[in-house]
């Protein structure tokens, strides 16, 4: 369509719409003549030829008259015209007259002579409308009772009608169907009457020729069902209501022709392109969609455009408009055939900005916020690159060992970066290229998967950043090369372990990209954001036991918000947004050491990213750079001081940054605030987002389900472990997690430690510790420590530790033992708490003595020390420290924490290391991702009934997974499809179905337990023989299959 | 149980029973010196950010005014014990004693965690902690000033609340202000230089040339730069100083025989006093363990960061060259270390008067606010240089008259200073 469109000279188009603007006017000039009901016929029909003319496209050389009775009304030159055309007036199907038009000179073939089609139908709309005038005036005559009023409006709508039965009649039966249907709806009982014979007529129109034969068949029988439908009508509905009824049928019925593409999820970018211009084109002539229709668009354009999870697009659909659509429509770049989507980061910023915009007044304090300028790659993209560059087997690279893979990856970025885009693409891209100018731009990955899998792949797929400078074809090039170097990151070691390691290897992966304006200010020759950031609803490292998890949590960094997003060396600033006051870092020392060292900028000078020393970076910039005293502090004569006044020289001083005068002044943490509640509330699961502030603006880049790096995910906690295996349990403060495998456990005991008396003796502790720290399996051991670990007060109350002394353990206990009357504050590990961040090292204050907790202090007090074996020198200490090794003293059992955030709850046991951890994510990630792997526990299910056959019990053979749950495509409502090879003996198989009825019964609990989808039965069990297979009969068939072989579980034994 | 158990302030009061055993003193004299003359216990309500009132328990510890008003610091803790509080307030009255500067020991702080308070919050608190011990402060009773989580920020909102009670300008009133708000220049020296002028003295005494003379150092902090620089100023040659890596989380021993140069290290140093090791490598300086700088061959150990540094395990590195190790962090000798240095012939400075260049600056703040006069820092410093020599002085000669250690003198010259100040008062 959109080809077509083109090829139509734009003056040409233009014309067209004009001449439908004339016949309009034209016409409604008529009816208001016709409708002078005061003035004579003669009079009326003087004024109606000279009106006429304007309604043609050459009004000029135009000329008009109507004949009636003997009687001619005409412009001047009528006479003299060399083509004509014309059309009958008829009164109660008698001919009474005619309605001339003419040219009086030659003009160009068009449909009808030099006449448009248009132009005919209005002829005949004319003529049509002079005999229902006449009609009436001859009526009213006869008998002279109705109000003048009323019979004007009755005009009104009758000509609509009357026209659309000759225009368009399939139009005009859709619409006396609908309003037969608003007559029934209202309670009319003649309606149903007349919906039975309309349904007749209905069906001879089918099988006839549709309408025009049936038509004339019934010529003369002025009571056809339809007409009698608006004889009904009028009868019982006003005639506004009929009028504005029929008007709004006509404007959606119009709209839904348009709409087709928009609906169907299959339509590709450039049909749904096509037709989401030519709706819009429409919709500025007053063609409005139905609200109902208006939603089902919305909905079918949600899912087309980002994601067909149901949760999503029930969020979505509250908060998008359907303009919203044309926005993002003007700056989606895809290949000929497209027919991917946008992506997780594309889908999760969409909706956050829609959230955003809508709950404003709700959230006055969120003041402005800005998005980035954004282009969209869809996600066939990738397929449409490989193929163009016959790189298809880079798929199969999937199957290849991963160090292999990690070998090879270097190359095969060298080899995407090669290659070329098809000209769909690199035509796309430009013209991205020139909407953004020469701003600084980001390209960014934006993974299908990522949707399906919360943001577990975040991080794991590139994200580039381009300086955009110089003339356009080096911009374009570099573009180009970085969506192709985005695009090899697809087939990187990392993300294809991870895929592999999660059962998706098999999915192809479907790469979207996102192209966003980097938020910043130029200063010399850099380009960065005053500062930039990663804030979370909730937080996971709570510093203080005053800041709660809905606090929330901001990372922020100075310049490019990567080094917030990422783990680096550097130490990000944090802030509690719902308790800005309480910093993680308080003294001086804390202040200077734990914060940001770094600044990521984009050199423009050079076109690349830079990683510079923010000391060096900010005497160079000074007070150039933007918002800089909010964002620096001065480190002077012991005392951090805001800069003011002249106090700051900022190439001279010793700064640091710290975002006091953003966090303490001004409205930046209330907005951040603001916009963590809204998005919380509307999307009902805990968020986080990335942003970037140019000292003026905040700028929302991202927003995603709040990231769980693997070992942050809140963890089930089991009820029914046995108490010899609980080793505590803690209810407060806990965090979200788990510490998998810990394989020793340092203990120090309380009374021990407090009977130490020489001071010398207490640091020893501490040096042992750091010796563990060296000597012990890295991240497989814990530290379990009365009071405060790393405390720089009075030694007696904690260990006296480093970071260096602890930095290789998987996580820090402090244990609060009451004293009396009186239970010491923990340190929640402030003096290294970043360092704690940052290595993902784990921490959990315990209460023993709180009435609903357990502390097993005998298996830490009684289990036997080997802190003698590892350094005989230390053996002294016994009393005091003591390491377990907890795989020798449980015969093979590792200890186990667990931690749930969501139900303040942690679990420290020992359990057989082979026994997994269920995770509480999948339920809570279903919001962008759904709860898509009903397969996988399907197939462990399977597996196990077949691990519990002996072959040959029951007289089974072997056991097979058929069917969804081996396709890895069930659905909350798929059975398990077994299929049991066996003896075929009757008596053994019933015996076998009736133990196979137990665990169906129990799978089927399970499924609704898990999903919600009530069944009586999970497993759906076919039975085959020996002979079965022979012949290759029934489900025998996919035994050994060349496709969609059935798979073969191994049973017990085997 | 308890009397077994490490307790600082049971610790003190042996180390005082020892010097008073050697000293001879009457019971009288024991009983008020071996306990502090006040303790101040009080209850500072702080209306909490979220609306909520929090009663912190706060307290003054006084040791001895005999020979002035009292001075120390003031601590932000959670586990605060009143014994370790009152073991510190007896040290400073023997620091300040040694080094002959007239005030007595104090110190005091509250029971809390800065950690988990606001800004707000901690001002409130420090202004509270000043209402309710006024009548025991003042510039002629109580001098505070900053210690553990407590900084200028700190002392200048206890300084505005004491004003603001008092209604008069009282810079005095506390130390550790920032320079321009009444606090002294020199002080961020005051700790490494006074370290340098007692060495500079004992190298002296032992006839020993300092140009002659090579050390290692460890730390890199303020204590450890300006006594390198001073030291290397006046012809010392300091070959390894070992410093703390933050990225590799753990310290390393940069090493140079022809010497370090003090202005090329601070050149390559981040904020965090942490030394470049790749730019320290590509200047030619060798780099090694975290422990290396102890196994040097020099003739002075400086160890200015850690406590316990020399014990009994790491004694055996020390070399033979070994003359002199000034203490410049606190504790940096175990006690057992300490006896077999002082048979190996090895001088050891102790601690509490070699470092004691920042008490005496601290005093030196507090003259200069109370006059309302401020001298420039070459004034300070020299000041300073007097103060030191004349103390490291006195102890050096009473070592070596009575043939005692030089922390056992120190001890002795300090604690029969302020028995004769209680004596010739009247007290006992």
């Amino acid at each position: 369509m959109a080809e077509e469109q083109s090829k139509i000279p734009e003056s040409g188009l233009l014309k067209e719409l004009r001449e439908r603007a004339k016949e309009l006017a034209c016409l409604y000039r008529i009816e208001e003549l016709l409708s002078e009901t005061k003035k004579d016929t003669s009079e009326v029909f003087q004024d109606v030829v000279q009106a006429i003319p304007q309604g043609w496209q050459y009004p000029e050389i135009c000329h008009a008259g109507i004949f009636y009775e003997d009687s001619v009304f005409s412009t001047p030159h009528l006479k003299e015209s060399v083509a004509q055309h014309q059309a009958e007036i008829m009164v109660q199907d008698i001919v009474v007259g005619r309605v001339v038009v003419g040219y009086t000179q030659d003009m160009p073939e068009a449909e009808k002579g030099p006449f448009l089609r248009e132009e005919v139908k209005l002829i005949t709309t004319i003529a049509d409308r002079i005999g229902h005038f006449l009609l009436h005036k001859k009526l009213r005559q006869v008998f002279d009772s109705s109000e003048p009023d009323q019979g004007v409006r009755t005009r009104e709508w009758e000509v609509a009608v009357d026209m659309l039965k000759k225009t368009e009649p399939q139009l005009y039966t859709r619409i006396s169907r609908r309003m037969l249907n608003h007559l029934c709806w209202i309670g009319v009982p003649e309606a149903k009457e007349l919906l039975q014979r309309f349904v007749d007529v209905r069906r001879e129109d089918v099988t006839g020729e549709v309408n025009k034969p049936a038509q004339k068949e019934n010529k003369g029988d002025y009571r056809r069902p339809i007409e009698e439908i608006f004889e009904l009508s009028s009868h019982k509905l006003s005639e506004r209501e009929i009028l504005a009824l029929v008007q709004k049928w006509i404007h959606e019925d119009k709209a839904s022709s348009l709409i087709g593409p928009m609906l169907n999820l299959h339509s590709s970018w450039k049909d749904l392109n096509d037709a989401m211009r030519r709706f819009r084109h429409h919709r500025s002539d007053g063609v409005e969609l139905s609200r109902s229709t208006a939603n089902g668009v919305k909905v079918a354009l949600i899912k087309r455009f980002f994601s067909d999870d149901p949760s999503f697009v029930h969020v979505a659909k509250k908060y998008v408009e359907l303009d919203d659509f044309f926005d993002v429509m003007e700056r989606v770049v895809h290949p000929t055939e497209a027919y991917g989507r946008l992506g997780g980061k594309g889908a999760g910023i969409f909706l956050a900005s829609m959230i955003l915009r809508q709950s404003k007044d709700r959230f006055p304090e969120m003041g402005e916020i800005k998005i980035p300028k954004t282009w969209y790659v869809t996600s066939d993209g990738l397929i449409d690159f490989l193929n163009h560059n016959n790189l298809e087997e880079a798929y199969e690279r999937r199957y290849q060992n991963v160090g292999k893979i990690r070998q090879d990856y270097p190359h095969l970025v060298q080899v995407f970066k090669n290659s070329s885009f098809s000209q769909d693409m690199a035509r796309g891209l430009s013209v991205a290229l020139d909407d953004f100018g020469e701003a600084p731009i980001i390209v960014r990955s934006s993974s299908l998967l990522e949707d399906r899998l919360g943001s577990a792949f975040s991080g794991k797929y590139k994200s580039l950043f381009l300086a955009n400078q110089g003339d356009k074809k080096d911009r374009l090039d570099a573009l180009l090369d970085a969506v192709a170097e985005v695009y090899a990151s697809t087939f990187s070691p990392d993300p294809i372990e991870y895929r592999s390691k999660k059962g998706l290897l098999d999915f192809d992966e479907e790469m979207g990209i996102l192209i966003q304006e980097v938020v910043g200010k130029r200063v010399g020759e850099y380009f960065f954001p005053a500062f930039a950031g990663v804030a979370l609803t909730h937080n996971e490292f709570r510093w203080s036991p005053r800041i709660e998890r809905e606090d929330g949590l901001l990372r922020l960094v100075p310049g490019l918000g990567t080094r917030a997003v990422d783990r680096t060396e550097d130490y990000p600033v944090l802030v509690a947004p719902g308790k800005p006051n309480l910093r993680a870092n308080v003294t001086v020392d804390e202040v200077v050491r734990y914060s940001p060292a770094k600044i990521d900028v984009i050199n423009l000078k050079k076109n690349t990213f830079e990683t510079l020393d923010i000391d060096e970076f900010i005497k160079n910039v000074g007070s150039d750079y933007p918002a800089i005293s909010k964002i620096v502090s001065i480190v002077q004569d012991g005392m951090i001081r805001h800069p003011m006044g002249l106090t700051a020289d900022y190439s001279l001083d010793q700064t640091v940054v710290t975002f006091e005068g953003m966090t303490r002044q001004g409205d930046f943490v209330n907005q951040v605030k603001a916009i963590l509640k809204a998005l919380l509330e509307s999307l009902g699961t805990p968020v986080d987002i990335e942003f970037a502030h140019d000292g003026e603006f905040f700028n929302l880049l991202q927003c995603r389900p709040q990231s769980h790096s693997q070992d942050q995910v809140p963890v089930v906690i089991p009820r029914n472990v046995p108490e010899r295996d609980i080793l505590f349990t803690a209810r407060k403060y806990v965090s979200n997690g788990k510490v998998p495998n810990i394989t020793h456990i340092v203990y120090v005991d309380a009374e021990g430690y407090s009977r130490l008396s020489e001071r010398t003796e207490l640091l020893a502790v501490g040096q042992a510790v750091g010796r563990l720290n060296r000597q012990l399996p890295k991240k497989q051991f814990i530290l379990i420590g009365p009071g405060r670990w790393g405390s720089r007060g009075d030694i007696k109350l904690g260990v006296k530790v480093t970071y260096a002394d602890i930095n290789n353990c998987a996580m820090l206990i402090e244990v609060a033992r009451k004293k009396g009357n009186y239970l010491p504050d923990l340190s929640f590990g402030t003096h290294f708490f970043q360092d704690l961040v940052e290595a993902s090292i784990r921490y959990l204050p315990l209460y023993p003595d709180d009435e609903d907790v357990t502390f097993n202090e005998a298996f830490f007090k009684e289990s036997p020390n080997i802190l003698g074996e590892i350094f005989p020198e230390y053996s002294h200490m016994g009393d005091t420290l003591r390491v377990i090794d907890v795989q020798n003293v449980t015969e093979g059992k590792v200890a186990r924490v667990l931690m749930n955030a969501n139900e303040n709850e942690a679990l420290g046991l020992l359990a057989d290391p082979s026994t997994g951890i269920d995770t509480a994510l999948e339920m809570k990630e279903s919001i962008w991702g759904g709860n898509k792997d009903h397969w996988r526990w399907r197939l462990r299910m399977a597996e196990r009934i077949a691990a519990q056959v002996l072959p040959g019990q029951y007289g089974v053979k072997a056991i097979y997974l058929i069917g969804s749950t081996k396709n890895a495509t069930a659905g909350p409502g798929s059975d398990i499809d077994l299929l049991i090879h066996d003896e075929g003996k009757e008596d053994k198989r019933d015996v076998f179905i009736r133990w196979l009825d137990g665990w169906s019964a129990c799978l089927a609990e399970m499924n609704y337990l898990r999903c919600g989808y009530r069944t009586e039965n999970l497993l759906d069990v076919h039975f085959i023989d020996d002979q079965d297979i022979a012949k290759r009969s029934s489900f025998a068939v996919k035994i050994d299959a060349v496709t969609d072989a059935a798979r073969k579980l191994p049973m017990k034994g085997q | 149980m308890i009397t077994e158990s490490f307790n600082p302030f049971i610790v003190a009061q042996k180390q005082f029973d020892r010097i008073a055993d050697m000293l001879d003193l009457d019971p009288a004299v024991r009983d008020i010196l071996r306990q502090p003359m006040r303790e101040i216990h009080v209850a500072v309500p702080v209306h909490m950010d979220d609306g909520k009132v929090r009663v912190f328990r706060g307290f003054r510890v006084q040791h001895n005014d005999a020979r002035g008003p009292y001075k120390g610091g003031v601590r932000f803790h959670p586990h605060e014990t009143i014994d370790l509080v009152r073991a510190m307030s007896m040290w400073m009255t023997w620091k300040c004693t040694v080094v002959d500067i007239p005030l007595g020991g104090s110190m005091g702080g509250v029971i809390c965690d800065p950690h988990n308070m606001s800004l707000g919050e901690q001002e409130r608190l420090c202004r509270g902690w000043v209402r309710q011990l006024r009548p025991n402060l003042g510039p002629l009773r109580d001098v505070p000033s900053p210690d553990v989580m407590t900084n200028a920020q700190h002392m200048l909102w206890m300084l505005d609340e004491y004003e603001a009670l008092t209604g008069e300008k009282v810079p005095g009133f506390i130390t550790g202000k920032p320079v321009g708000m009444a606090g002294s220049l020199g002080r961020t020296e005051a700790t490494g230089y006074g370290l340098i002028y007692a060495l500079r003295e004992a190298l002296k005494e032992e006839k020993i040339r300092i140009s002659d003379t090579n050390a290692s150092v460890q730390g890199f902090g303020s204590v450890a730069r300006y006594a390198i620089e001073l030291y290397t100023r006046l012809g010392g040659k300091v070959i390894a100083v070992s410093c703390w890596d933050q990225s590799d989380k753990k310290p390393y021993t940069y090493r140079k025989s022809s010497g370090v140069d003090y202005e090329e290290l601070k050149g390559i140093t981040d904020r965090y006093g942490g030394i470049d090791k790749i730019k320290a490598q590509e200047l030619d300086y060798e780099v090694l363990s975290g422990d290396a700088w102890l196994e040097q061959s020099v003739d002075v150990l400086v160890p200015a960061a850690l406590e316990n540094q020399i014990n009994k395990e790491t004694l055996s590195r020390v070399r033979s060259s070994v003359k002199v190790v000034a203490e410049g962090a606190n504790g940096p000798t175990a006690p057992d270390a300490d006896k077999v240095l002082e048979e190996r012939g090895v001088l050891v400075l102790p601690d509490f008067l070699v470092n004691a260049g920042g008490a005496i600056c601290s005093y030196f703040e507090q003259v200069q606010s109370n006059m309302n006069y401020f001298w420039a820092k070459d004034e300070v410093l020299g000041k300073l240089d007097w103060k030191m020599t004349a103390a490291f002085m006195g102890v050096s000669e009473l070592a070596k008259k009575k043939k005692l250690s030089l922390r056992d003198a120190a001890y002795l010259i300090s604690v029969s200073r302020v028995a004769i100040a209680c004596r010739e008062r009247g007290w006992v």
